[in-house]
């Protein structure tokens, strides 16, 4: 929502200081600096609303989710869910904000079919937090204006004809965060590195999906440019951004805009504007005339939220990992590289977080970390990335679903170890798995499928059954061809149907074809 | 004429008739014959006949039997509930307020629901979709039949309860009151009102004017069935964020009780010590001078009762009317937001071939047609406070208005308020342990058309001028009739006022003068 906090000139103007010291242009454009803040709007991973009991269950039929208060009939009144406050605090802990004592509800006034009470409450004049910052990687860093507590509305959809308005109020009133950074911003690429950033860590918290597709988290962005010993630029600001690609897009077309507006000597009006995915830029939405007063007030029903010192302690110390703390202990504690790391930790939000923040371990982090407890972790790390979710990728099913249990997968890399199982019949196990969800058990299962690594005896009739089905490539070994081996091995796996281990079935063949070494 | 006859008789009689409180059936007899027609006190909106058939009457329960009447800003479940808006003229809520379920837990009867300004907004009850209350009072020098008598207003917002209470039409009514919604109607009727402090009961389920001074209100025709109302009433509710919690009415209560202690009360109702502070601000020059006699026989009945009457000065009285305004004209454009005829209640629709742009068209439609001139006034009032250009200069100071008048009340009163925190209670405290001053500044004033063109103008806000202070601290105020008006003979009422909390001390005072008044008039 556009907004422009009180507090928010003064930062400008202290980052204004820093920043003309600190003059960064690119190369796109030259003698150009653009700066960069982004509001986010963060859907909270609460079971219920921001200040009802109604579930935040939002693929469920429109309008089934809906309390008398959320859809703002006479006489209710709005009850604060203090899981939301709870989640607000961790994301507030995690970017090391100073989590204000007491904080204060107001209310945001706009006539519009999503906002069923005719205002958003808020916290305009007194956030849950202020200041704090987000590590982007390479060195940079973004830093925080507040985090705030508000809600979200419910979704309008217009049809076709344009001539009615369809309503879905099971939105209406979930609790939303709004973070504000400041205008740390210099390029597109740092500011999708902020977001993703930010989603990280939401997700580590348990605090939001973090999920811009589908809605959970938006942004505003507000761009503005300035040649090098010069104030900082007139700022637009560009609404409701659902990807970090459009983010980027957009901040790239806004940086071209201004840049070619100056260099024609025409000023840069300070407007709001939206984003044209197709033609990915941006256009006009409304004039700084056109701004509307929202005719903030405080909400009369909603005491000041007081936070004791003891409260956030506990937050604190019950606080989950956090991105960067997980990744460093992954490699350090298992030896895997930094890429199965980052693969890993991207898998499905990488979060272990249900609602409210309960954890539920249910990440591919924590998957790995039990699988690879008291085996090789290369190999689990290995077998789950590009076995498990290289199968589940291509069976186009996502890891929650996953029916490989961590026993099952730790049963099959230990048959893998002392050679019950060759790499290639783990492989068609773990397949069959996927593909029929079978709970028999795997020695069972093995048998069934006749899987067992063929043994010694069988691998010689294997091994010479090749050689008489193979004649001419047997002739071409025994005269020392030796690479022609690996043909008539191919000819035992089929033939054994990957039950035979490849080495062991080439040393049998030398064997057989070729006189022993002296 | 049997009808000017009864409510004359009840006047003098109704405080001490040990006859049985009258059923049900009885009321609604008396509904019939009072309530519609020429002259009729337009009261009720609503009636829930069907109430009597299923009436439990477990004589366990403290209110089983006593039916009650509830102002229309309420919810209730079995009857509609309008707030005498056209906007929510069919609007029936699936809900009960919090109080409707306390009084049904109490086996209490809702006999109807009561006529008042829309959405609480007047001092009149004349901005209603349901016609203005006409006051049932006649006087006693009156000649003419009670339906032809002079008609006057029931006060408001809360007329109708008054009216319904005035008329026996019910044991007691619930009202609310915002800036003198309760107090005023009942000083215009001659009944009690209790306008209860900020918190103490829950307002879930109660239509908001002013969120932040809204307080729902009980009247009734004598002190003890306030109290035996209030008493119902007063819970803690978690289903309204600003109900207090237990501990602060618990702590209250000790502090009231340990001085009602000192005060010698022990059943005999006697205020030997008790410090009354008269307010020289609420003595403004609009007043009547007719007012001035029965509030002396008011004071000279508690030095009686040995009470000392003490002068005391709120400074930030005069500026309180214009504060009031301000924030509660802030508050109903903030809350009457949601009116917009999409979910609930009445939808204008657009003449065939008339251009809807968006649903902002339709919005304003609806809410042109549907809301009142006066609520519409105030809408106005509240947006232009509230924009950026004039927040500072208008709601900002209002607010710091309010925390002068607090602060005033602090000052003169000795028990400390529990919810100001440390740094108020170490200040040097008061002597007062009550104010008394006058309800109104005048009698019910005339619905006659005259009269109501100038109620149109600001001045009518006047007449709130002494009820808002109380409303602005939260503090409860109770009115107790003090007599009748040498020039027009018609009702006045006094108002007693405490210390947020110490409605058990404010409810004794107002018995103490409602049963030594009468004394004292048939002795002069």
């Amino acid at each position: 929502m556009l907004r422009i906090p009180v507090g928010r000139a003064t930062a400008s103007r202290c980052c204004h200081r820093r920043d003309l010291a600190t003059f960064a242009s690119d190369p796109r454009w030259p003698g150009w600096q653009a700066v960069i803040g982004i509001e986010v709007h963060v859907q909270i991973k609460s079971r219920a609303k921001l200040f009802s009991q109604t579930r935040t269950a939002f693929d469920q039929p429109p309008n089934t989710q809906v309390s008398l208060f959320d859809a703002a009939f006479p006489g209710t009144l709005p009850n604060l869910n203090i899981k939301c406050v709870e989640l607000a605090v961790r994301t507030a802990l995690a970017m090391g904000s100073d989590v204000q004592k007491r904080s204060t509800f107001d209310r945001k006034h706009y006539f519009y079919p999503d906002l069923p009470s005719g205002y958003q409450i808020t916290q305009k004049y007194a956030p849950l937090a202020m200041g704090g910052q987000v590590f982007i990687g390479q060195g940079r860093t973004v830093s925080i204006e507040q985090i705030q507590l508000e809600q979200d509305t419910a979704k309008s959809t217009k049809s076709i004809s344009g001539t009615v308005t369809r309503l879905d109020l099971n939105r209406a009133g979930a609790a939303l965060m709004e973070i504000v950074s400041r205008p740390d911003m210099r390029t597109p690429e740092e500011a999708g590195a902020y977001v993703r950033a930010l989603q990280a860590l939401l997700r580590a918290v348990g605090a939001s999906d973090g999920n811009m597709e589908q809605g959970s988290l938006r942004c505003d962005v507000n761009v503005s440019v300035n040649r090098k010993d010069e104030p900082f630029g007139t700022r637009c600001e560009v609404k409701n951004l659902n990807s970090v690609r459009f983010l980027m897009s957009a901040i790239l077309s806004e940086v071209r805009r201004h840049t070619a507006l100056l260099d024609a000597g025409c000023p840069v009006p300070q407007e709001t504007r939206g984003f044209d995915q197709d033609r990915a830029e941006t256009f006009l939405l409304r004039t700084k005339e056109d701004a509307p007063d929202y005719r903030y007030m405080p909400d009369s029903n909603l005491p000041p939220l007081l936070l004791t010192q003891d409260y956030i302690s506990a937050i604190a110390a019950t606080m989950p990992e956090l991105p960067s703390a997980l990744y460093a202990r992954l490699q350090s504690q298992y030896g895997i590289s930094a890429r199965d790391t980052e693969v890993l930790m991207s898998i499905e939000s990488g979060s272990d977080m249900g609602y409210d923040g309960e954890a539920e371990k249910g990440s591919a982090v924590n998957y790995f970390e039990q699988v690879a407890d008291g085996g090789d972790p290369k190999v689990a790390a290995n077998w789950i990335i590009h076995e498990l979710l290289g199968q589940l990728a291509f069976r186009n099913e996502s890891f929650h679903t996953n029916p490989v249990s961590v026993e099952t997968m730790r049963e099959l890399l230990a048959l893998l170890h002392d050679g019950t199982l060759t790499g290639t019949s783990a492989k068609t196990l773990l397949r069959h798995i996927l593909q029929t969800r079978t709970q028999i058990p795997l020695t069972q299962l093995i048998d069934e499928m006749s899987l067992r690594t063929a043994s010694s005896t069988s691998l010689k009739s294997l091994c010479e059954a090749a050689v008489s089905a193979l004649p001419r490539e047997s002739d071409v070994i025994r005269k020392g061809n030796e690479k022609v081996v690996m043909k008539l091995v191919g000819h035992v796996m089929k033939a054994s149907r990957g039950t035979a281990n490849a080495r062991a079935a080439a040393d049998m063949l030398r064997e057989i074809l070729l006189p022993p070494k002296l | 004429m049997f009808l000017r006859c009864t409510l004359r008789r009840q006047r003098v009689n109704r405080q001490y008739s040990t006859s049985a409180i009258p059923t049900l059936g009885e009321y609604l007899k008396r509904i019939g014959e009072c309530d519609s027609g020429e002259g009729g006190t337009n009261a009720f909106v609503s009636i829930d006949s069907t109430q009597g058939l299923v009436s439990p009457t477990t004589a366990s329960k403290s209110l089983a039997g006593k039916s009650i009447a509830i102002k229309d800003v309420i919810c209730t479940s079995a009857l509609p509930t309008t707030c005498s808006s056209e906007i929510l003229r069919d609007f029936q809520p699936p809900y009960d307020a919090t109080v409707v379920r306390l009084l049904n837990d109490e086996d209490a009867t809702v006999i109807g629901k009561t006529n008042c300004d829309e959405f609480g907004m007047g001092s009149m009850n004349i901005h209603t979709s349901h016609g203005s209350v006409i006051n049932p009072f006649q006087t006693s020098s009156s000649k003419v039949p009670w339906r032809k008598r002079e008609q006057r207003s029931a006060g408001g917002s809360s007329g109708g309860s008054a009216a319904a209470v005035a008329a026996s039409m019910c044991y007691a009514a619930l009202s609310t009151d915002t800036g003198g919604s309760t107090r005023l109607p009942a000083s215009y009727s001659g009944i009690v009102g209790l306008k209860p402090s900020y918190g103490l009961i829950s307002r879930w389920g109660v239509v908001s004017f002013a969120d932040s001074l809204d307080c729902v209100g009980i009247m009734a025709d004598r002190v003890s069935r306030i109290r035996s109302v209030f008493d119902v009433l007063a819970q803690f509710d978690t289903l309204d964020p600003t109900s207090i919690p237990i501990i602060h009415r618990e702590r209250m209560s000790f502090s009231i009780r340990s001085r009602m202690k000192d005060l010698g009360d022990n059943g005999q109702k006697s205020l030997q010590g008790l410090v009354v502070g008269i307010p020289w601000e609420y003595f403004p020059a609009e007043m009547s001078q007719y007012i001035y006699s029965p509030f002396n026989t008011v004071l000279s009945v508690l030095r009686q009762l040995g009470a000392s009457i003490k002068p005391v000065s709120l400074p930030s009285t005069r500026y309180g009317l214009s504060a009031y305004y301000v924030i509660a004209s802030a508050e109903a454009y903030s809350n009457l937001a949601r009116y917009d005829g999409i979910r609930y209640g009445a939808r204008s629709s657009p003449e065939e071939g008339s251009p809807i742009l968006d649903a902002a068209d339709v919005y304003a439609l609806t809410r042109s047609h549907a809301l009142g001139a006066e609520v519409k006034r105030r809408i106005l009032l509240g947006s232009y406070a509230l924009t950026a250009g004039a927040f500072d200069n208008y709601f900002l100071q209002a607010q710091r208005v309010r925390n002068l008048v607090r602060a005033d009340f602090d000052r003169v009163f000795r028990i400390s308020n529990v919810l100001a925190g440390s740094s108020a209670s170490t200040e040097a405290r008061g002597a007062v342990d009550i104010i008394l001053h006058p309800s109104a500044i005048r009698t019910a004033p005339s619905l006659m058309p005259k009269s109501a063109s100038a109620a149109e103008g600001l001045q009518v806000y006047v007449q709130d001028v002494l009820t808002v202070p109380a409303s602005l601290a939260g503090i409860p105020a109770l009115t107790v009739p003090m007599g009748y008006a040498e020039d027009d003979g018609w009702p006045l009422g006094v108002s007693v006022v405490g210390q947020w909390g110490s409605e058990e001390l404010v409810v004794n005072v107002g018995e103490a003068i409602e049963q030594n008044l009468r004394i004292h008039d048939e002795t002069s």
